[in-house]
């Protein structure tokens, strides 16, 4: 099994950590989702390009082996195929945004999810629910939340799939937006998962979940 | 009622015969001249002269009856059954001098060759033969253009007439004109700047709108002609030689003389029985102003003609002396481009303006899917999709954006980027290309789309251009020009050559491919060099038959099932 190796569509930040290479476009998208003026309709569709390109990147991190087909001509070619076994958990509410990017990829991947809210009071993450394939264990895992801000959220979420039997290294987070902060902490609470995201900022666009679902 | 600019084929011109009333020039019968213009019509929708949208939704909604929706020459094909017979009558006799020819496979029907490469393997236009026409009233100009034009047996041959450029009247001159005391015969009448200009754009191929002149209200209509693609123009009126600028750009001038009694006797009928003129106003009129301008300005032009043509459309001879000089004219500049193509560029290292999607594990594994001759279609759409997505997005980002600041609902600033063109349009060739166009759709929202359709003839193996279509005012756009497979490079030359006709920035033209052979990356980039190219892959060779090695079959029957 060929392992994966950095490309140029990311950059490495540190071990484990790669954002999206920065082109005006994706510039463009980021300054979309950011601006106040930005309509809501604009707004989804800006994020549902976005999330896409994370996702396209993130399945660039999964396993694959080699395989030589022959194609309509009668020629061989020397390509490769990717290795079974993949799922993708969401982290409710604004992990779902995402879901829809992972399924126009990946069209019958399994989807688990994870529900988990801050504790008004004392802000910490609480886990309230969870539904995952039931060989989690054996997979190699997608998690998906849009924006890290504190990274509390993720880092139990992640706490919850390793409960579950999930190898740290086998988990991939797929962000948008993350902090400095958010990197930081997370890296040191679970150093063996990879995190992939578009951007990393103090200035996080909190209200993603709230515009995207329209709740605001 | 002139019918002004119409760029005329077979059609049009069996139309006429159809009526069954022996052509004298400038005459015909009610009926005939309803069909006539009518005809005129149909051609003028059918023509992709006309390339933009000024049409209005009645070639789209004028389906043939024998084509299916999705043919895309249901809007070249007229109704009924008039034209029907009419089109079977043109494919009995077409099979002459020229390469038309009815293709037949088993789904589908193509009447019309399309015009061959216009250009050379660098991607220039060889100028259009002009053949000018001049003569007096009534002399049977329009005859001779028409028999010129039958005869030739092309259909790159566009008619410009001088009747389109009449100045537009001030009101004081209208009211001169309705009582027949406004000179329509003087130079001073036309509008000469604008005819140079045009026919000077339309003789480098270049896409050009010409007035409608409305001999009603002598003003020009809001609605333009747009006349492209002529191999060859036929250029006719009254004082075409005239001018000495515009006679400097006529290739072969031809003069028809006809005795003025017959063009007087002409003259009397049309004006009186179609335009409803009274015959003491037409005779004055005549008098003065029609007999005096030949004489000045019409007849002593006559010296400076190649050909002078006596009885006018009658005379069968001189046209055919006409004919075979246009013909050795055109042999002249006929190229056998697809060959030299695949010449071309050979072993050279690939350009720079060639930008291959990065091979990341998941592009290499979505084209193994694609090009395994055993994926069945439902993947073979979906990952070719998912493909196109990333060649799109990828094009995005190159192009032009410019640093801008914009306040966050947190009451921040943040320091982003924004796009810093004019607009986008896609423009597909048919039909593979098409299939590029809903991924596109999918990263820009409302953009305009173009379609052209180029088919390689299969006895010359010359791309030849059937259909265009492209949106209004496509000058200042960026335009991303789709193929899905590109081998020689052949019809990707061809369709920028007519985006750069339609006056599109070369340096503003991204052309996107699924796949593309290092010949034709070659030939593209030896003739446009400042268009960028992207491609998710490139393969190394093109066998004999043109075919991409180890490439990924036919990617349209594979796409849409036509296998």
């Amino acid at each position: 099994m060929a392992t994966i190796t950095s490309n140029k569509a990311c950059q490495d930040i540190g071990p484990n950590v790669r954002v999206l290479k920065s082109t005006g476009q994706l510039r463009e998208l980021q300054t979309v989702l950011r601006d106040v003026e930005t309509s809501r309709s604009d707004f989804m569709f800006c994020a549902d390009r976005l999330i896409r390109l994370v996702v396209e990147e993130g399945l660039n991190q999964l396993p694959y082996s080699p395989l030589s087909v022959t194609t309509p001509t009668g020629y061989g070619y020397d390509g490769i195929t990717f290795e079974k076994g993949n799922c993708g958990v969401s982290i409710m509410r604004s992990g779902e945004a995402m879901e829809q990017g992972l399924r126009d990829c990946c069209r019958s991947i399994r989807i688990g999810k994870i529900l988990i809210q801050s504790e008004a009071d004392t802000r910490e993450a609480k886990v309230y629910y969870a539904k995952f394939p039931q060989d989690i264990e054996t997979r190699k895992v997608l998690l998906m939340y849009p924006i890290l801000s504190s990274g509390n959220t993720a880092i139990q979420a992640v706490q919850v799939l390793k409960e579950h039997g999930v190898k740290e290294s086998n988990i991939l987070l797929l962000s948008l937006f993350v902090t400095p902060h958010a990197v930081k902490s997370v890296t040191e609470e679970h150093p063996e998962m990879t995190i992939l995201t578009s951007e990393i900022h103090p200035h996080v666009p909190l209200h993603f979940g709230q515009k995207y679902f329209g709740t605001d | 009622m002139r019918t002004g600019t119409v760029t005329r084929d077979l059609k049009t011109n069996n139309m006429l015969h159809k009526c069954g009333v022996p052509l004298t020039p400038g005459d015909s019968c009610a009926n005939c001249r309803l069909s006539n213009t009518n005809m005129a019509d149909t051609a003028k929708e059918a023509s992709f002269s006309l390339s933009n949208s000024e049409r209005t939704s009645r070639s789209s909604s004028q389906g043939s009856g024998s084509a299916s929706g999705d043919d895309p020459f249901g809007d070249q094909m007229s109704q009924g059954d008039h034209q029907a017979a009419m089109r079977r009558a043109s494919r009995t006799r077409t099979q002459s001098t020229s390469d038309i020819k009815v293709l037949r496979t088993s789904k589908r029907t193509i009447y019309t060759a399309g015009r061959p490469p216009w250009f050379d393997v660098k991607g220039q236009f060889k100028e259009a033969f002009v053949i000018g026409i001049c003569g007096g009233s009534a002399s049977g100009k329009t005859t001779v253009a028409n028999k010129i034009i039958e005869a030739l047996d092309v259909p790159w041959v566009v008619q410009l007439s001088m009747d389109s450029f009449y100045k537009v009247l001030t009101p004081e001159e209208k009211e001169l004109a309705n009582q027949s005391d406004y000179n329509f015969d003087h130079p001073d009448a036309f509008d000469f700047e604008l005819l140079f200009d045009t026919l000077k754009k339309l003789k480098r191929g270049r896409n050009v709108e010409v007035p409608i002149y409305d001999f009603t209200t002598h003003s020009r209509t809001k609605q333009q002609h747009t006349l492209y693609g002529a191999n060859v123009i036929i250029f006719e009126g009254i004082l075409t030689f005239v001018n000495p600028e515009v006679r400097k750009m006529l290739d072969m001038k031809v003069f028809v003389d006809t005795d003025s009694d017959i063009r007087l006797a002409r003259r009397l009928r049309r004006d009186i029985m179609e335009r409803n003129r009274d015959l003491v106003g037409v005779l004055k009129q005549y008098d003065k102003f029609v007999k005096p301008a030949f004489e000045q300005h019409i007849e002593p032009s006559m010296a400076h003609a190649d050909i002078v043509v006596p009885r006018g459309g009658e005379n069968e001879v001189a046209i055919d002396l006409i004919i075979r000089h246009v013909h050795s004219e055109l042999e002249k500049r006929d190229v056998h481009f697809r060959s030299q193509l695949a010449a071309a560029g050979q072993g050279q290292p690939l350009p720079s303006s060639l930008h291959v999607l990065e091979s990341t594990p998941q592009v290499r594994g979505m084209h193994t899917i694609i090009r395994n001759r055993e994926t069945n279609r439902d993947e073979f759409i979906f990952y070719s999709k998912r493909l196109m997505r990333l060649l799109i997005e990828q094009a995005m980002a190159m192009l032009p954006f410019k640093t801008v600041k914009v306040k966050t609902p947190q009451g921040s600033t943040y320091e982003g980027m924004r796009f810093n063109w004019k607009r986008l349009c896609g423009v597909s060739i048919l039909r593979a290309g098409e299939t590029m166009e809903p991924a596109l759709c999918a990263v820009c929202k409302d953009i305009r789309l173009g379609k052209i359709l180029i088919q390689t003839n299969l006895s010359t193996g010359e791309p030849e251009l059937h259909y265009l279509r492209l949106p209004k005012n496509i000058s200042e756009d960026h335009v991303f020009l789709m193929d899905a497979t590109v081998s020689t490079g052949a019809a990707a030359i061809m369709a920028i050559r007519v985006l750069l006709d339609h006056d599109v920035q070369e340096e503003n033209i991204f052309f996107l491919s699924m796949l593309m052979a290092e010949s034709g990356v070659q030939s593209v980039a030896y003739a446009f060099p400042k268009v960028k190219i992207l491609a998710t892959a490139v393969d190394p060779e093109v066998n004999d038959k043109y075919h991409i090695i180890p490439g990924i079959g036919n990617f349209g029957d594979r796409y849409f099932g036509t296998d």
